[in-house]
């Protein structure tokens, strides 16, 4: 302490600022969103949300196909599948004449996914013989795979199938049939590659080729573009994607933002009036909050019914609306019902505040956080609901998509093309993850309570 | 305690006697007459129902004659199944949804309460990531996907060992059981581990369990004595509500694996309009879930004293 | 100093040294306590004055290990009982202390107890664990100290759950459980400050019935010099997690040497009408503990403020056996002293 001088213990002058405390005050949106910026995964959430929204409104603009075209020459393709196809002729019946008069199960000409000719010679004992196709071969517990012909008279040794092919590996199983038609344990397996092809007629009425072209046969050209695929009935799935979208977010996002409202006016009415009416209006409520739910979604919509060519999104909307506006009013009655025990606001009050002022300037203010954190956690449980009706069969109705009807029909096609499964349930859980995130965020960025907890 | 529990039911009739109107409003608003839309009905069931609920008389005697009907616990007859009672329905299927549903309930409770109090003592350590992360997927996943996706496995897996370890869809053994009760249970298993872990950080700043490390005991004690006990009370409160999530949630379950409950059978119902038993069976439902409340509220009062004291 | 005589005649049952806390938040890293020394005698009561967020309570409730670390830390300090060094640690020769050797209230009993066991179920767990007790013997004994601790039909109350108590009811059996193992330190973390006023007293009056019957030492954590006066033997004045001044409770009190005890006793009330005077609050608030002053921590809101109080930490000076106050206004150099501030306050 040698630089301690006698100097030093003269009396301090002090600047007139020395007292007030240097930290900015911030208001609470101020200091929510400084909350909500330093929460990675909550802003994470929010661009993914912006980005659904794009993908859901301006997707539509960019990539135009429509949602409801079919693309037969690509039935349930995954994304990604090589698109060139091979011009071949027109199609014409077969005679069942094999030029080359070979023997056993064999393919006649290029199997293609026009048409694929398998000849046979009559099997040991048979009494006719049906044809199945399989994506495996038969193996030791005889999986032929699905019939796709049958003849009882033995004297038939050819079959065309022209169904569903897909460029790819199939097992074409000749097997024989007993006298009483059932089948045996005989039969002769050929592998069949099967060749994408189309033909020029087809070609043209898809745009593909001009009609002036001189393109001929046995050149190759390339398929329409599906970056996501196409779904059974070879519609583009990115298309459908969108305008799927376009229904599980109008019903996610605007059931929430009515039966909110909703449950705020009813909830702030039930808690500001108090005594008997608000007695009566919970008690209703807790009614509403009993009602099983899903069953009387279910319910609702039968009630409200779908008419012809309608796409069942408004009669959704109504069910979740009657149903789930209870859970936001309950809450908001709480907490006006707090509010109105705050000091602040009886100060107020004896100062002659009005009670639109009370109303408008303490109390609807101060729900706000929590009405905005309830909206963003419904919107998830909205989306669900949606999807989970659609699964069933009881959401919004067919030809209109949406992520759970996308995910109906690819469910039965899981185990061979699972991209109809996979898309429309990643949309939907990348959604209701982003929603659900977002929520949490605000929540703790609000929720003076919660504050210290993470 | 007496008093409470019958105070309870009171209300419990009550909200079931609400569930029961609004079925019936909002089944005899469907547009059409129910009896004339249906292509299944046979002169004989017309007949029956016709007699029982007096279809041709105004709609409040109707609405009498059901209640009547209901308070003797009678739901009817079957519209497209000639002449069965709905409660014969209800007793061949409903048993199926309750065992599913009572092990999806149980599966999700314990795991609930495990994972909960693990990710609030490894607090933002690996553990509660990697839980958390899972939590998350949980919740977010469709309860469709995760059935489809579970299935699908097992159906790799069993391909994979070359015989049949767990059975992909039906009914009858444990064995069956096991898988559903787990996808059924699954997203209320993750709700329930998140509130777990947020009820037991609470509790683990709170004042008690510094008095509780004030008096040296040792922290095993201080878990299960102190911090369990406490935290366990707001999930046991949500369970209520949450066996009614999983119970109307079986519908999926039921019809991806194939099971004869009573959701799958429910779903059938509302495809071939069968209004008796689409209404029976939403009444049945409402009703098992109140007293279901009801009974998980009871046991709340045992085990929080300020309730059960009061 | 006296620190050799003090061993030698009378060994200090705790002595705690240079202990700093901190804690790493959202705002970045507060140093609540900065160096603190204390230590108490057997049998005698020391308190810790200061106002709300000076580290009193976090400078007991980290010896005793009831920090969350993280987000807590002790960055350095010891602590000896019986000359033992227990910091950092909660045993001692393989047995808790906790409980056993040193036991604490809190201020808020109505929170401070679980509210799912009954209060005998409580009161008897430091008995089972510490002293192996059974069950039943040891709900007996948690019957004996609700006696002891004035509670009316004891036996009944232990079957009963903190809800059911009133507060000053529940304080009284929290001091039954912390004396439950017959500690020799009871640390009191604001004790009366959740109570009405009458209660307070009747409290305070038991808690230095208790110290008369067991001979324990006593740590009272308060912000009332009122209960000072009343219950203590030594005074330890902290501000902005360092104690400013130490003494006996004559000393600090009519010998006050720190401009911050000044200020406190000037906004104090008193009830000798031959003394009253006008309550004069402390202008300003405390300093921010993110980032502490270089110099004393008081300086901002010290009336007597010099150049030097703003650049250096002062050091302690002694000025008497036990007294001692950190404040520039002792150096040699300085103009004036703390003592004619204080006659001039008084007069």
């Amino acid at each position: 302490m040698t630089d301690i001088h006698v100097s030093d213990f003269r009396p301090l002058q002090r600047r007139s600022d020395v007292h007030g405390i240097s930290r900015p005050s911030l208001s609470y949106w101020e200091d929510a969103w400084i909350r909500l910026k330093a929460n990675k995964r909550a802003i994470v959430s929010l661009y993914l949300v912006v980005a659904l929204l794009f993908f859901t409104l301006l997707g539509p603009l960019i990539w135009t196909v429509d949602p409801g075209l079919q693309d037969l020459d690509q039935i349930s393709q995954p994304p990604g599948t090589d698109r060139s196809a091979e011009i071949v002729a027109d199609y014409i019946a077969w005679d069942g004449v094999d030029p080359s008069a070979g023997s056993g199960a064999r393919v006649i000409d290029v199997p293609t996914t026009q048409v694929v000719r398998l000849k046979w010679d009559s099997l040991p004992g048979a009494n006719g013989h049906r044809v199945y196709r399989n994506l495996f071969p038969v193996g030791n517990e005889f999986a032929y795979g699905i019939p796709v012909g049958e003849y009882f008279d033995n004297a038939i040794d050819f079959h065309e199938d022209r169904l569903d092919l897909k460029p790819g590996r199939y097992f074409y199983s000749i097997v024989a049939l007993a006298a009483d038609g059932s089948v045996t344990q005989t039969y002769q397996t050929v592998e069949v590659d099967v060749v994408r092809v189309t033909t020029l007629s087809e070609a043209r009425e898809q745009g593909l080729i001009q009609t002036d072209s001189d393109l001929q046969i046995g050149d190759s050209i390339n398929l329409s573009a599906h970056p996501l695929g196409t779904d059974y009935l070879g519609r583009d799935m990115l298309s459908r994607l969108m305008a799927g979208a376009q229904v599980s977010l109008s019903i996610g996002i605007g059931a929430p933002l009515f039966f909110v409202f909703f449950g705020v006016v009813f909830g702030s009415v039930a808690g500001f009036i108090g005594g008997k009416v608000d007695q009566f209006m919970m008690r209703f409520a807790d009614f509403v909050v009993a009602l099983p739910f899903l069953l009387f979604m279910i319910l609702f919509k039968i009630a409200f019914g779908i008419g012809p060519g309608e796409s069942g999104i408004m009669p959704m909307l109504i069910a979740l609306v009657l149903l789930m506006w209870p859970a936001t009013a309950r809450l908001v009655r709480g907490q006006i019902l707090q509010i109105r025990e705050q000091a602040y606001v009886q100060a107020s009050q004896l100062l002659g505040a009005k009670t639109n002022y009370l109303i408008f300037r303490h109390m609807l203010p101060n729900t706000l956080g929590v009405v905005l954190v309830t909206l963003t956690f419904e919107i998830p449980k909205a989306i669900f609901v949606e999807a989970f009706l659609s699964f069933i069969g009881m959401g919004v109705a067919p030809p209109t998509p949406s992520w759970g009807s996308m995910s109906n029909e690819g469910i039965k096609t899981m185990l061979t093309t699972p991209h109809e499964l996979i898309f429309p349930a990643v949309f939907i859980s990348i959604t209701v993850l982003a929603f659900n995130l977002l929520g949490d965020g605000l929540r703790d960025a609000l929720d003076a309570r919660m504050r210290n907890q993470e | 305690m007496g008093w409470y529990i019958f105070k309870r039911l009171i209300q419990g009739i009550i909200t079931v006697w609400f569930i029961a109107t609004a079925t019936f409003f909002a089944m005899h608003s469907v547009p059409g007459d129910p009896l004339l839309n249906d292509r299944a009905v046979t002169p004989a069931i017309r007949a029956n129902l016709e007699a029982k609920y007096g279809l041709d008389q105004p709609l409040l005697t109707q609405y009498v004659i059901y209640l009547g009907n209901l308070s003797r616990g009678d739901f009817g007859i079957s519209f497209t199944q000639e002449n069965r009672q709905v409660n014969d329905i209800i007793r061949e299927h409903f048993p199926v949804s309750a065992i599913l549903g009572i092990l999806a309930v149980l599966f999700a409770a314990l795991g609930g309460v495990l994972w909960g109090s693990l990710t609030a003592l490894y607090r933002n350590r690996l553990p509660d990531y990697i839980i958390m992360f899972l939590v998350i997927l949980g919740i977010s996943v469709p309860s469709f996907v995760v059935a489809a996706l579970s299935q699908y496995s097992l159906v790799t897996l069993n391909n994979a060992v070359g015989q049949t370890l767990l059975p992909v869809a039906g009914w009858g053994t444990i064995l069956h059981m096991l898988v559903p009760a787990m996808v059924l249970g699954l997203s209320t298993m993750a709700y329930l581990t998140r509130l777990m872990r947020s009820s037991m950080l609470e509790v683990i700043n709170s004042d008690f369990v510094r008095t509780a490390k004030s008096k040296g005991l040792p922290p095993a004690r201080i878990f299960t004595r102190h911090q369990v006990r406490n935290a366990i009370l707001p999930v046991i409160t949500v369970l209520g509500p949450q066996i009614a999530v999983i119970t109307t949630g079986g519908f999926v379950v039921e019809i991806v694996f194939a099971i004869p409950g009573l959701g799958r059978f429910f779903v059938e119902a509302v495809q071939q309009l069968d209004y008796t038993v689409i209404m029976g069976t939403t009444v049945f439902y409402g009703a098992f879930l109140v007293f279901m409340v009801i009974v998980v509220d009871v046991l709340y009062g045992f085990i929080d004293p300020r309730v059960r004291l009061k | 100093m006296s620190e050799a005589l003090n061993l030698a005649n009378n060994p200090m049952l705790l002595e705690v040294e240079n202990l700093a806390v901190e804690f790493d938040t959202y705002g970045g890293v507060v140093k609540a306590v900065r160096g603190v020394d204390f230590s108490v005698e057997e049998g005698k009561t020391l308190a810790i004055v200061g106002e709300s967020g000076c580290g009193k309570s976090v400078s007991v409730q980290s010896m005793m290990g009831l920090i969350h670390m993280p987000p807590g830390r002790i960055t350095s300090g010891s602590a000896r009982l019986r000359g033992e060094e227990v910091l950092g640690r909660n045993e001692l020769n393989g047995k808790e202390i906790r409980g056993a050797e040193i036991s604490m209230i809190f201020q808020d009993p109505m929170t401070s107890l679980n509210p799912t066991m009954t209060i005998g179920d409580q009161i008897a767990e430091p008995l089972q664990v510490h002293r192996g007790l059974s069950y039943r013997q040891a709900f007996g004994e948690a019957i004996n100290l609700l006696e002891m601790s004035k509670i009316p039909e004891a036996a009944k109350r232990a079957k009963q759950f903190p809800f059911e108590f009133s507060g000053g009811m529940l304080q009284r059996a929290m001091i039954a459980m912390a004396i439950s193992c017959k500690p020799s330190i009871l640390i009191a973390d604001e004790p009366t400050t959740a109570l009405d006023v009458t209660i307070q007293a009747q409290i305070l009056d038991l808690m230095q019935d208790l110290q008369k019957e067991t001979g324990m030492a006593i740590i009272l954590i308060t912000h009332d010099l009122g209960v000072v006066a009343r219950m203590a033997d030594e005074v330890a004045v902290m501000y902005a997690g360092k104690i400013v001044e130490h003494g006996t409770v004559d000393d600090v009190f009519y010998r006050s040497a720190h401009p911050y005890t000044l200020g406190l006793r000037a906004a104090m009330p008193n009830n000798d009408p031959a003394r009253q005077h006008e309550l004069k609050p402390i202008e300003g608030s405390p300093p921010d503990l993110f980032a502490p002053p270089k110099g004393c921590g008081y300086c901002a809101r010290c009336p007597f403020a010099m150049e030097v109080c703003d650049k250096h930490h002062p050091q302690d000076y002694f000025l008497g056996d036990h007294h001692f106050s950190c404040c520039w206004l002792h150096h040699s150099d300085s103009p004036t002293k703390p003592e004619e501030l204080y006659f001039k306050e008084n007069s």
